[in-house]
């Protein structure tokens, strides 16, 4: 057992602890810090296959960026989590069974029949001159620019949807408006009208 | 223009007008209405006109228009077989057609549902043409219905009548009956040829004549036998063959136009012209032929004993339809196909100029119709008068009137057939040559001859209250019941002089080229061994001698014995008819009363088939059918309504259990292999 | 290194695509500079820029397949007549749901930008060849349809809709994604046209390939709302705005169907006995519990979500015939659905006004009297999704039930058979109600006559093409014989 082996064991059994701890802890934010550790070791993971950039990306992205706003959301909005998983037990029976009957199906599937080994070839090694960003960033705007370009527009209808569903003109609010107000004339507020005259009866 | 589309506008002139007047009928007036019918059928007859001169001329034509799909081997197309048989029947079709669209415009004038009416036949026009054009048994089988579902309209036209409704009704089961055979036999092709294609099922046939359909019990059927009944109980519910005849005396609830058109001259003819198509299968079973042939003979002599006892002029001239449908029936079962569309076609003239005839008497009356309370009419309609004159020398067969020629080629092709039962079938067609000539002079003699009978009894308009309603327009109120009737307006007298036309000379102007000029050609088959009209055609000098030969044949005489008879008993006696009626008491109750069919028919339809239906009901219906299928589907239905709407119960974590509930159901299944 | 890839890729195929791209954009931009009273700028420049779309579409048309970007983006006959039939479903949504958008508040820019974005991203899954391209796409189509159905935020069903329909539909490429991850395992490539020859080479580990296909055809089966995953449908159409059901209820079937074409005839035709088997499942519990369930319906949104999901069991019944004549019968059921789907729709969005939302049967009652013609292209559309001759939707059912005859599953057709009769129920009702009701309210119904004149002809074509339905099967036929 090498030494990569060993930190690749370790790495794997916090990842699916911590995963495991995420859906599991009861208090949000612990379930948020978890899921950074998470994300940490998966990082560990990817270091390990040779994909640098990757694993960077995900701790910069989503342990830096992406986790502190989560845990700014969790922190502001106090959601009743506890509330939320009333009657969670009574479906942990079926939903239990179900789970791992699937689990074990999937396991039969992959521990019997996947790709024998060396089916796929290792990526081999790579020379001190190669950069894993440059060549990832090279097949990403050549032979992928179409799935990127795309991947561009979701994003962008993401970044449309965003606003169209969360900014309102707030028809209730009132605010002056000094240039109409300016311009006002007197036909716009007065009106005079013709009464006739009514009788006492 | 092309002759294919030629074809298209015969076909669909008519219905163009029918769309443009049924929906925006209102919209258009009363004239701009029966133009535009009247003119889609004209386009119709006149394109008829050239197509007949065109199959005149050795051409032929037989091919798809327009495929709607296909399935497997069975192609199901519109198209157009156009042989001799197909044109003559169009300009028929169209020419009656035309007539009755022109005499509709006097005879419906007053009809608050004109514009309805003249939608109605115009599309009656369309899908007859259809039938008679059909090179496949699918548009054959679709214009039968069409026809069906608008003289089922027709007859039902005046629907506030409680009598029209019942007849509508009546008309409509019996032709289900027939209706049902008819599918049946196009099952049985469809499933033993794998087409519906006129030719190659024709083509097939020789191939499957030996093919036997096993039905269980040991008794094995001939197939072609069994599809050639089957056809033929289609034709006999749309041509009224006894037993299924019961619904045309009662169809004419409908206005007169449409008794000319559908109920005489065209639509029943449909079961007439179906099986002389057919040929090339009827052909190939002697024992359909012999079936034919004994309904045929049946019809044409009991009918014609019931059309003596009539009084409602319409119903004469109705039985006196099913009579000479009988004959024509009589000429399919002895192979005289040719014999029978001739008949066909001079019937078609004829009677629908009797029947035109009796609708200006009974327009000129006020909607009467009953015989007993006209007579004299003669001095007040004289082109009526004559006319009717021409088609009761017609429908009577004297020479050299069209009728003459038509039944004495039936008559003298069942001398000559062998086929099983044509000794019955000669002497029905022989003894109703007599009664023929009987009840149409008795008819026309008691409408136009003898002392003046109507404007004596107010009552007579009691009974026919609910039509009169319709028809109480401040036109016919001028003249208060009891004037003295007058002849009819031109739209009307004119188609009857057209009619009378063909009706005189169309017997000996045609019989030589129809009948054994080998004019059909092709178009119809005759096997070898039913030679009877082959015969004929050796024997065959012209229609003079024809004529000569006729005046010595016994025929001729029974119908001037028939005449004779009428004259004396409702001219010079006219005391003697009352008499001869108390006499046979019996007798005539059973004629008057249609030999208690319709009491047999309400007896064990309406009674012993009810009783029978509430047996069913109670036991298989209720507690079967309705407790534990329909019930128990409902509740079935119910419960898994109730279930599945517990699972959509808008959790959307139920939703995703569902999902993945049906991964997991695949995966087993699939994986787990 | 690498062969040094390179940007120049054959731009032309995609042409339609681009165009809707630059002009979804510019209308995004322009739709800032429109004042408020003259929105309808930006309706007409989104108008514009699908018809040129479509245009495009004619203009590049393909008889022989033409792949471009790296092998990633297909441009064949069976893509295009979908995408321009795609094109003109939603050029017909947005005639339709102008009013009915007007009277609610959601006549605004976003609706339209975010319409032609949903429209991109179905002609980008009609087009790919590639299973990475076929997810992107599926995303940003579903991504810009649950926001359209959220948009109408006063609307708390709505906001509940687009929230189930954003969770499982996550759900959904979650399986998706999976699916192809194990297709990826047993093959080693993405590529769609690849994967059938690696299969074909006997290359590929069946059990994980099947083991995938479930999880695929899971994915397939959700999109196009097929029993089990079926659930999100009627909750869906109901909540969402009539205008929106209409456009979830159209144009996506096209994509979905194209979705389903491209995964299990163009890459997993080799295990097509598998898939098969897993349709007839879908296919039965489809056509069954749609049918049975629409019966119980008093709200038409929901009605017409049931007819879907049974519509949707019948056309896979064609598809799973899995020969040429199975899957253009399927062809011509989505096109023929849409189309009357298209009408039906149309028609419920005509009776709505302001206030309004003519949801239940009842709306339905007595329209005769109130607008004949109306009434009669409604009776046109309900025989259509009944199955009734002469109109379109009886040779789209006859057709498909033939196609699985032909396979000898005489048995699923005698149940189709079988489930249409009780289907027919339902829209019979809804014509007893508009011809032998009285109406609640008189009012005839108003429409502009854009508007007028397209649910008109998308009403008679339902007849004209049932009457001549040999055309536009003739062009499924050659759509798919030139592509596969």
């Amino acid at each position: 057992m090498t030494a990569q082996t060993v930190i690749f064991y370790a790495f794997a059994a916090i990842l699916v602890f911590a995963a495991l701890r995420v859906i599991t802890s009861r208090n949000p934010v612990h379930s948020a810090l978890w899921l950074v550790l998470s994300f940490f070791s998966s990082a560990g993971v990817w270091m390990l296959l040779h994909a640098e950039f990757l694993a960077i990306a995900l701790v910069l992205v989503y342990v830096g960026a992406v986790m502190v706003l989560f845990l700014f959301v969790v922190m502001m909005l106090d959601v009743n989590f506890d509330k939320m998983r009333e009657g969670f037990r009574g479906y942990i029976p079926v939903g239990a069974t179900v789970g791992l009957l699937i689990l074990v199906e999937m396991a039969l599937v992959l521990i019997g029949g996947y790709l024998p080994a060396g089916a796929t070839p290792s990526p081999g090694q790579t020379g001190p001159g190669y950069s894993n960003t440059s060549a990832l960033g090279r097949q990403i705007y050549t032979d992928y620019a179409f799935p990127f370009e795309i991947a561009a527009v979701i994003l962008l209808v993401a970044i449309i949807a965003a606003i169209a569903l969360t900014h309102r003109t707030r028809r209730e609010t009132k605010y002056q408006n000094p240039n109409e107000q300016v311009k006002v004339s007197r036909a716009d507020r007065l009106r005079i009208i013709d009464m006739p005259l009514e009788k006492k009866e | 223009m092309s002759m294919q589309q030629l074809y298209l506008l015969i076909a669909l002139s008519p219905l163009a007008g029918a769309i443009v007047v049924g929906l925006w009928g209102a919209k258009l007036g009363r004239a701009a209405s029966h133009w535009i019918c009247i003119l889609g059928v004209a386009v119709s007859f006149v394109g008829s006109g050239f197509v007949l001169r065109d199959v005149l001329a050795g051409n032929a034509f037989n091919g798809d228009i327009y495929v709607w799909m296909t399935s497997g081997n069975v192609k199901f197309a519109i198209g157009f077989l156009i042989d001799p048989l197909t044109a003559l029947m169009m300009v028929v079709v169209t020419f009656v057609s035309l007539m009755v669209h022109i005499y509709t415009v006097g005879y419906m004038a007053d009809d608050p549902g004109y514009t309805r009416f003249f939608s109605y036949i115009s599309l009656f026009t369309f899908s007859m043409l259809m039938l008679v054009m059909a090179n496949n048994f699918l548009q054959l089988f679709f214009g039968w219905e069409a026809v069906g579902l608008v003289s089922y309209l027709l007859i039902g036209f005046w629907f506030t009548r409680p009598t029209a409704i019942y007849a509508n009704l009546k008309a409509f089961l019996a032709n289900r009956v027939g209706d049902f055979g008819f599918v049946l036999g196009i099952g049985l092709i469809v499933a033993f040829f794998g087409s519906l294609d006129y030719a190659t099922v024709f083509g097939a046939a020789p191939k499957l004549a030996t093919t036997v359909l096993d039905v269980g019990a040991g008794a094995p059927w001939p197939l072609l036998t069994a599809i050639c009944i089957a056809l033929f109980v289609g034709a006999m519910g749309k041509s009224a063959q006894v037993p299924l005849h019961v619904w045309l005396p009662d169809s004419m609830e409908g206005p007169t136009p449409i008794s000319a058109l559908i109920h005489a001259a065209t639509m029943v003819t449909a079961g007439i012209f179906m099986v002389a198509r057919m040929s090339p299968l009827f052909e190939l079973s002697d024992t359909a032929l012999s079936f034919v042939t004994v309904i045929g003979a049946t019809t044409a002599l009991f009918m014609a004993l019931l059309g003596v006892v009539q009084n409602d002029i319409k119903r004469v001239i109705a039985y006196s339809t099913l009579s000479q449908l009988g004959y024509m029936t009589v000429a399919l079962g002895v192979s005289a196909y040719p014999a029978a569309i001739f008949h066909l076609m001079t019937h078609a003239f004829f009677k629908a100029l009797l029947f035109l005839g009796a609708g200006s008497v009974i327009i000129a009356l006020h909607h009467e119709q009953d015989l007993r309370k006209m007579g004299g009419l003669r001095r007040y309609m004289p082109v009526t008068y004559a006319t009717m004159w021409v088609g009761a020398l017609a429908l009577a067969g004297i020479p050299p009137f069209a009728g003459f020629f038509s039944k004495d080629a039936i008559i003298e092709a069942v001398q000559l057939s062998s086929v099983g039962g044509h000794g019955y079938a000669q002497f029905a067609v022989t003894a109703v040559v007599f009664l023929t000539a009987l009840y149409t002079f008795r008819m026309l003699f008691l409408a136009f001859h003898g002392e003046e009978r109507f404007g004596h009894s107010e009552t007579a308009h009691i009974d026919d209250d609910s039509a009169k309603q319709l028809h109480e327009e401040p036109g016919h109120e001028e003249h208060a019941h009891g004037a003295a009737p007058r002849e009819s307006p031109w739209v009307i007298t004119v188609p009857l002089v057209l009619l009378a036309i063909p009706s005189l000379y169309s017997g000996w102007a045609y019989i030589d080229t129809v009948l054994f000029g080998n004019y059909f050609g092709g178009s119809i088959a005759i096997a070898a061994q039913h030679g009877g009209l082959a015969t004929m055609r050796e024997e065959w000098h012209g229609a003079v001698p024809f004529i000569e030969h006729g005046l010595l044949g016994l025929p001729f005489w029974l119908a001037a014995a028939g005449i004779a008879t009428a004259w004396l008993l409702y001219i010079k006696r006219p005391d003697l008819p009352a008499k001869i009626q108390a006499r046979t008491g019996a007798l005539y109750a059973l004629l008057i009363n249609n030999y208690y069919i319709d009491r047999f028919n309400d007896w064990l339809l309406a009674g012993g088939f009810r009783r029978i239906g509430a047996l069913f009901s109670d036991v298989g219906d209720r507690s079967i059918i309705d407790g534990f299928f329909v019930n128990g589907s409902a509740r079935l239905v119910g419960a898994t309504s109730a279930l599945l709407r517990k699972v959509q119960s808008g959790y959307v974590y139920h939703y995703a259990f569902t999902m993945i509930i049906g991964v997991f159901a695949l995966l087993t299944w699939w994986v787990g292999r | 290194m690498p062969s040094v890839a390179t940007l120049a890729f054959d731009y032309v195929p995609a042409l339609p695509e681009i165009v809707l791209l630059v002009s979804a954009c510019a209308v995004l931009m322009i739709d800032l500079f429109v004042p408020e009273p003259r929105r309808h700028v930006s309706y007409w420049l989104t108008l514009l820029s699908v018809a040129a779309t479509a245009s495009a579409i004619l203009y590049v048309f393909h008889n022989t397949p033409v792949r471009t970007f790296g092998n990633m983006f297909v441009a064949d006959a069976f893509g295009d007549v979908l995408n321009f039939l795609t094109c003109l479903t939603v050029i017909l949504m947005l005639v339709y749901s102008r009013g009915y958008l007007a009277a609610r508040g959601l006549f605004r820019g976003e609706t339209f930008v975010l319409a032609m974005f949903a429209l991109l991203g179905m002609m980008v899954m009609i087009s790919a060849n590639h299973f990475l391209t076929l997810y992107l796409g599926l995303e940003l189509m579903s991504l810009s349809l649950y926001a359209l159905v959220a948009l109408h935020r006063e609307s708390g069903t709505a906001v509940e809709a687009a929230m189930k329909y954003f969770v499982l539909g996550a759900l959904a490429s979650g399986l998706l994604l999976y699916g192809m991850s194990m297709i990826y395992g047993a093959t080693g490539t993405l590529e769609i046209n690849r994967v059938t020859t690696i299969i074909f080479g006997g290359h590929a580990n069946r059990t994980i390939l099947i083991f995938g296909l479930v999880f695929v055809v899971s994915a397939i089966a959700f999109k196009l709302g097929a029993v089990p995953y079926h659930m999100w449908v009627p909750d869906v159409y109901q909540g969402a705005p009539t205008a929106i059901t209409l456009f979830i209820g159209t144009a996506p079937e096209f994509a979905a169907f194209a979705f389903m074409t491209r995964m299990l005839v163009g890459s997993l035709a080799a295990v097509a006995f598998d898939w098969q088997g897993m349709l007839i499942v879908l296919s039965l519990l489809s056509m069954i519990v749609g049918n049975v369930i629409a019966i119980s319906q008093s709200n038409v949104k929901r009605m017409l979500a049931y007819s879907a999901i049974a519509n949707m069991g019948f056309m896979l019944m064609g598809f799973l015939a899995a020969n040429v004549n199975g899957y253009s019968a399927a062809m011509f059921y989505v096109v023929t659905y849409v189309m009357s789907s298209l009408a039906g729709f149309g028609l419920v969005l005509l009776l709505s006004r302001a206030g309004f939302e003519a949801e239940n049967l009842d709306d339905f009652k007595g329209l005769n009297q109130r607008s004949p013609w109306y009434a009669f292209l409604m009776l046109l559309a309900m025989f259509s999704l009944a199955g009734v001759p002469p109109t379109v939707g009886f040779y789209a059912k006859f057709a498909v039930i033939e196609a699985a005859v032909d396979v000898g599953l005489v048995w699923l057709a005698v149940v189709a058979v079988l489930a249409s009769l009780i289907g027919a129920f339902y829209y019979v009702r809804i014509v007893k109600l508009m011809y032998f009701d009285d109406p609640v309210d008189k009012a005839p119904l108003a429409a502009r006559s854009d508007m007028q004149v397209l649910l008109s002809l998308n009403g008679l074509s339902l007849l004209f093409f049932g009457i001549f339905p040999q055309q536009l099967m003739g062009m499924c036929v050659v759509a798919l014989t030139r592509s596969y």
